[in-house]
């Protein structure tokens, strides 16, 4: 008995929190901190994802527990890894296992720094091409008095998911060039004027030059550079790179910029964490369902040529209110597939019913099992992917029409045959012999 | 009041190394064509912007220019030194070093025949072209040069999967025609035609003058009902009644139709033999 109850306990536990959860994901967050950092120099950002309902749990790096993945499970919904100079992990903390909690759905923030360790190696795999190891980003715009280590970036007033008109942010890290995988999401980009280099006098303004001429993939200069990159694996986790931990730190967050504003750190931190931790741009399919045109009730196979509606009820997260129908996707489409698709057509959201999706289209004149195709995919924004199996029939034996006008000729062919052997049948069972009896009687005569 | 002094000493000498803010002196821009002939030849200049420059597919620009300090005006050579390519259209960027000697001159070439990987896919709007100096003495500065035209390029390799990320054309089914009807007049004539042979019959029938007496002996009447009731029935499937309907109903009159069919032939047999007695 007493077991059970706690069972409820638990359970009711459970759902109270799930009600509750900032993210559509989960609240747990493991932070992986290197020892010569302690909570206390991002205390900004730490309180700030505490004030939002997430559970933070702190680990140094080489700390046996708690692990990333217990019993092929991860043991947290998100993971923060903040240990760029790190070169040594606990034996839990690898690439490999920080690829498989990805696959299964945990999102993570990892920060780099130039030096070059098993994390840094990784970004590379996420099409994230890193200058060497121990050149920074470096820029000598605008005239300020920080080294030019520490730079000023503007963040762009219009994006998917930053804050609005964020201030400026302050920097200090490593560049990545993007490759042209589409699962990367660009979130801020260098800025236009600066660079990665080594070197830290003018003299040395020949090695610069000579970087571009070394070939192989040259300058990491400009503002086709990022700075702060998310990566959505094609399951909707997600990974947010961060070409310098300080970014995140209390120190930048107070430091004014050049013009004596507030920067805009703590936002813009805040808004990459709501991103990566599956508080934006977070949607799902309810439902989906077909039917014929005037009816309701899907059925179990359709006819050829048949009008078709194709219905999704769709919904999107909201970190305050939960999951709620969403109407405001302008660009999905339905795919009617039988090997290729026969039918591609625009799903549009049907006006006074909120999250529903409608296309109706005429089936092709091909019988065979199709597939209703759901397939929507846009940078920033998590997929959404459905398919429908529908059968499609060619019409019965009776389901052809029936009173063709040009068959009239045989219609009546054969009917006036059926008339005749009747009236036939008719006249020679109920006829006159006369026959016979004129026989007889030319006998009888 | 010994720090103070220091810091101030401090602030002053920053503020004197970036005094110095970087410039460009006697800057030219020269266009050579492919058979070496100059097409175009201007100095640029700094606060109006030039006009733009057009390269044909054999061309070379070559840009010459000293990197001076604005307050000494001596030649130095900065540690930033970026010629930077802009579409603003397509957001395309690139960036390409440029040599400076330790007197500041410079000199630059842009050979269409062979442009540098740094130059970024072009389309038809122009590249802005800029200058980025930058140092660790000097301030720096960003100097708007003109704007390039050069030949349209191939466009940037794209990822195989990136036509997912946007909405994708559309995909009609082209159905096969529907199939046509002769003109009903024409299957009304038929019809009609395939009716005259009742127009001989109901002549002939005129003059044979056939009677049925015995059609009302309930023997052969019987018959000739079960008869109808089958041509009715197979009138009734075509209209609509399914296979299924039809057998069911159908062997009811077939076996209907066979015991009055008996009947009826045992009846007329009756019927002749009795006659011939």
């Amino acid at each position: 008995m007493l077991p059970s109850l706690g069972a409820v306990c638990l359970s009711l536990f459970s759902l109270f929190s799930a009600i509750r959860a900032r993210s559509s994901t989960g609240d747990s967050v493991l932070v992986l901190l290197q020892p010569n950092l302690s909570r206390d120099n991002f205390t900004i950002f730490f309180d700030n994802l505490e004030k939002q309902g997430y559970d933070l749990t702190f680990r140094a790096p080489k700390a046996e527990t708690p692990r990333i993945i217990e019993d092929d499970v991860p043991g947290f919904n998100h993971i923060i890894l903040f240990a760029p100079d790190s070169k040594n992990f606990a034996q839990d903390v690898t690439p490999q296992s920080l690829v498989t909690a990805l696959n299964a759905g945990t999102n993570l923030i990892v920060a780099l720094s130039p030096k070059q360790t098993p994390i840094f190696t990784l970004a590379s795999e996420f099409s994230l091409i890193l200058p060497p190891p121990g050149t920074p980003l470096i820029s000598h715009f605008p005239a300020r008095d920080t080294p030019p280590g520490v730079i000023p970036v503007s963040v762009p007033p219009v994006h998917p998911f930053l804050t609005p008109n964020t201030p400026p942010i302050w920097f200090s890290g490593i560049p990545f060039a993007h490759g042209n995988n589409p699962l990367l999401v660009p979130i801020l980009h260098a800025p236009a004027e600066s660079f990665a280099s080594d070197t830290d006098s003018d003299a040395s303004a020949d090695v610069v030059f000579d970087y571009a001429e070394r070939g192989g993939e040259g300058l990491w200069a400009g503002s086709s550079l990022g700075i702060v990159t998310g990566f959505q694996t094609r399951d909707s986790a997600r990974i947010t790179w961060v070409g310098g931990l300080e970014l995140f730190s209390d120190e930048y967050a107070n430091k004014p910029l050049p013009s004596g504003d507030k920067s805009g750190n703590a936002q813009f931190a805040r808004d990459v964490a709501a991103w990566t931790f599956h508080e934006k741009l977070v949607l799902r399919i309810d439902s989906t369902t077909h039917h014929l045109v005037n009816e309701t009730e899907p059925r179990e196979h359709y006819t050829i040529n048949e009008n078709i509606a194709f219905e999704a009820h769709i919904s999107r997260y909201d970190p305050e209110s939960g999951w709620a129908p969403y109407s405001g996707l302008h660009d999905l489409q339905v795919d009617f597939t039988m090997l290729d698709p026969h039918i591609r057509t625009a799903l549009l959201p049907v006006s006074d019913e909120p999250g529903l999706y409608r296309a109706s289209f005429r089936l092709p004149d091909r019988h065979g099992v199709f597939k209703f195709v759901l397939d929507y995919r846009r940078r920033g924004w998590t997929s959404l992917q459905s398919s429908t199996t529908v059968p499609v029939v060619p019409p019965r034996h009776d389901g052809y029409p029936r009173f063709l006008s040009a068959a009239w000729p045989y219609y009546t062919g054969a009917i006036s045959t059926s008339v005749g052997f009747l009236l036939f049948a008719t006249l020679w069972l109920a006829g006159d012999d006369k026959g016979v009896k004129k026989g007889k009687s030319a006998k009888t005569e | 009041m010994g720090p103070q002094i220091l810091l101030s000493v401090l602030f002053c000498l920053i503020a004197a190394v970036h005094a110095g803010q970087l410039s460009l002196q006697s800057p030219k821009l020269t266009v050579v064509g492919p058979d070496g002939g100059k097409l175009r030849s201007e100095p640029i200049s700094l606060q109006k912007r030039a006009d733009p420059v057009v390269l044909g597919a054999n061309d070379i620009l070559k840009l010459t220019f000293q990197v001076t300090d604005q307050t000494s005006d001596g030649g130095v050579q900065p540690h930033q030194t970026f010629l930077r390519f802009f579409d603003s259209t397509t957001g395309e960027e690139g960036i390409q070093p440029v040599k400076v000697t330790p007197s500041g001159k410079a000199k630059f070439e842009l050979n269409m025949a062979k442009p540098p990987s740094s130059l970024p896919p072009s389309g038809t709007a122009p590249l802005r072209v800029s200058l980025l100096l930058g140092s660790f003495v000097h301030g720096p500065a960003a100097l708007d040069l003109f704007d390039l035209h050069v030949p349209p390029s191939a466009s940037a390799p794209v990822h195989p999967d990136e036509s997912f990320y946007h909405p994708r054309p559309e995909i009609a089914h082209t159905f096969r025609p529907e199939p046509k009807l002769p003109p009903r007049f024409v299957s009304a004539f038929f019809a009609a035609l395939v009716l005259a042979p009742w127009v001989v019959l109901f002549g002939l029938w005129g003059a044979v003058k056939p009677s049925v007496p015995h059609l009302f002996s309930p023997s052969i009447l019987s018959f000739v009902l079960s008869l109808a009731l089958i041509e009715g029935l197979l009138l009734w499937y075509w209209v609509e009644l399914r296979l299924g309907h039809i057998l069911l109903y159908g062997s009811g009159a077939a076996a209907l139709a066979l015991l009055t069919g008996k009947q009826a032939l045992v009846g007329i047999a009756a019927r002749r033999t009795g006659s011939s007695k």
